[in-house]
């Protein structure tokens, strides 16, 4: 059974984390996957980072459509304790962060745009659309 | 075992859908295809921002629209068990063939044989009819069989046989 060097198959029964399109990322383990990257994981978890803190939920088996799968990144269990310099939270307060982290961005978002109409630069907004 | 067998696993379970603009289907499973379109029954549907809500009788999703799906833990070892009876149902993964074969003779052997042969259904559920036509004797047929069998009852179908030089 060979699929070339681009071949999920060496990912199966390791831990890995997903990066989806919309940011999201995904932990647990490739229980099996097809042409398409669609995954199943189980013991799932979702992680949120922001900034040096950081809040897993739990999700357990879950089925990842391979349209929306960015990074798929196998996790060395043995390197992973060094996570321990970030700060683990409660997933409410990941969520509180996580909004107040994205109005900033937004806030930064809408000056530079400003600065940029001011100069005479317009931006197309297609290129600020997170939907899809 | 491939995703999609696992979805189809979780027929008649509760799973949560979240599809691409981040709304998310939360309802049992009728019915899913191998698009990955599904059929959802007693839905709650809510909005991206998670502030609405709307109860649904009955939904069908477009497989293409969907992001991910969360199903339950148990689903995984009941695939395992699918898998096993599967499994024990097709043993070996070789069938008693019966083949028949269809036999030609040679340069001035001509003529029609109908011969039980053995069939071989290996694990691509190919049929091997063996036949020998004609008068000569040393001619053996070999079947390309197109018979796709399942288990036990695998029949496997000889194609046609080809004679050899007479000898």
């Amino acid at each position: 059974m060979s699929f070339g060097s681009s071949s999920l198959g060496d990912e199966v029964d390791k831990k890995l984390i997903v990066v989806l399109r919309d940011g999201k990322k995904f932990i647990g383990t490739m229980r099996t996957f097809d042409q398409f990257a669609n995954i199943v994981l189980q013991d799932t978890i979702e992680r949120v980072y922001v900034g040096d803190c950081y809040s897993d939920k739990s999700l357990g088996v879950f089925f990842i459509r391979g349209d929306n799968v960015v990074i798929l990144g196998e996790i060395d269990p043995d390197k992973e304790v060094q996570e321990k310099r970030l700060q683990k939270v409660s997933w409410d307060e990941i969520q509180k962060l996580y909004e107040l982290e994205k109005q900033k961005k937004e806030e930064e978002e809408q000056l530079k745009r400003k600065i940029m109409t001011d100069s005479g630069l317009t931006i197309d907004s297609i290129l600020n659309i997170d939907e899809f | 075992m491939l995703p999609l067998s696992l979805l189809r696993t979780g027929q008649n379970h509760q799973i949560l859908v979240e599809l691409k603009n981040g709304e998310t289907y939360n309802g049992i499973l009728v019915n899913c295809d191998n698009w990955m379109n599904i059929n959802l029954k007693n839905v709650i549907r809510t909005s991206k921002d998670t502030d609405k809500f709307w109860k649904i009788q009955s939904c069908y999703i477009r497989g293409n629209t969907i992001k991910y799906i969360s199903v339950p833990d148990e689903i995984i070892d009941l695939v395992v068990e699918e898998e096993h009876t599967f499994k024990s149902y097709q043993p070996t993964g070789r069938g008693d063939g019966s083949g028949r074969g269809r036999g030609r003779g040679g340069e001035n052997s001509r003529g029609r044989g109908e011969y039980t042969g053995r069939g071989r259904g290996d694990y691509s559920n190919r049929g091997r009819g063996g036949g020998t036509g004609g008068d000569s004797s040393s001619s053996r047929g070999r079947g390309d069989g197109s018979t796709r069998g399942r288990g036990g009852e695998f029949r496997g179908r000889g194609g046609r046989g080809r004679g050899g030089v007479p000898s």
